[in-house]
């Protein structure tokens, strides 16, 4: 029960920072171009990335043994986690700058604006592409986090309410979120697919982790340590 | 095809952003796979420590790395 809420939380957090983006795409063509184009574009993006994630889910789960799914998923996991908390840790020592939300949109409409003179699958197509291409990472987030532990569907299931619940918010606010905290999100689901990344591919090399599945807790402690010291040593006014 | 090279892009960039840091993660996990192999469980905790070490090791180079540049882009 603890591993299916674990595996809940991390689809859905990841999923809901990468919606959160493609959202903004999406609000940003309905809001210039009218809403009929970017709705299709980004349904035929969504119905795209839900065959991927058939196909490549019942793939990996049938075809790889055990062990070499849990190294395989939980390096990709490592790399993809640690990426993302390494980009969280220079956001939070204020080396890079945090991401914008709002500047995001207004840089999308003023491609638009230039694009007025073309036809109207300009929004399709940048819609499409938007959501496909931000979707491809809660893909990645729901196979990796729902394969190897057999949790499909508590994956599938975070990934989708996080879609659900940030498209409702957008389309009720109209306008791009600006409030979610999305560098903090990153800084989070970094940590917690991280901590999962490390736990499943140490049980890929065939090693038994002290108390199961509660070790990623002991992991994920560990990696939150780690990150803070690096803000606080970047932070420090000594550093050049 | 731009589409198709750019979604190559975007899975690629999914795992690697800085190419020496992934070389480190990758060879870590080898040499802990190496280490669990032969030393059982106890290798775990020099694997962590490895993982955690590289995070701290490679945000501050890159932190470094920013310092000495911003007097260049942000003069007088």
């Amino acid at each position: 029960m603890g591993q299916q809420l674990f595996i809940f939380g991390a689809a859905f957090l990841g999923s809901a920072v990468e919606t959160t983006e493609a959202l903004t795409i999406v609000l940003a063509v309905g809001l210039t171009r009218g809403w009929r184009e970017p709705l299709l574009g980004a349904l035929l993006a969504i119905v795209l990335l839900g065959l991927l994630v058939l196909v490549f889910g019942q793939l990996i789960v049938t075809t790889i043994p055990e062990w070499a799914l849990k190294l395989l998923v939980g390096t990709l996991l490592l790399l993809f986690g640690l990426r993302w908390l390494h980009k969280a840790v220079l956001r939070s020592a204020g080396v890079v700058a945090m991401h914008d939300e709002v500047r995001a949109f207004q840089d999308t409409v003023n491609q638009l604006g230039e694009a007025v003179t073309r036809r109207d699958w300009v929004g399709f197509i940048l819609a499409l592409k938007g959501v496909f291409l931000e979707g491809l990472e809660v893909v990645f987030i729901v196979i990796a986090v729902g394969g190897p532990g057999h949790a499909w569907t508590a994956a599938i299931t975070g990934g989708l309410t996080a879609a659900a619940v940030v498209a409702a918010a957008g389309l009720a606010v109209r306008k791009p979120l600006a409030r979610v905290p999305e560098n903090t999100l990153k800084y989070a689901v970094g940590i917690l697919l991280t901590s999962l990344g490390t736990f499943w591919a140490a049980e890929g090399m065939g090693a038994s982790w002290p108390g199961d599945f509660l070790s990623i807790f002991a992991l994920a402690g560990i990696f939150v340590v780690a990150s803070r010291l690096a803000v606080t040593l970047i932070r420090r006014p000594a550093f050049a | 095809m731009r589409f198709l090279r750019a979604a190559g892009r975007e899975l690629l960039g999914l795992f690697v952003s800085d190419w020496v840091q992934s070389g480190v993660i990758v060879v870590i996990l080898a040499g802990g796979w190496l280490a669990v192999s032969r030393v059982g469980a106890p290798a775990l905790v020099l694997l962590v420590l490895l993982l955690a070490a590289q995070l701290v090791w490679f945000a501050l180079a890159e932190g470094r790395r920013s310092a000495r540049r911003s007097p260049r882009q942000f003069p007088g």
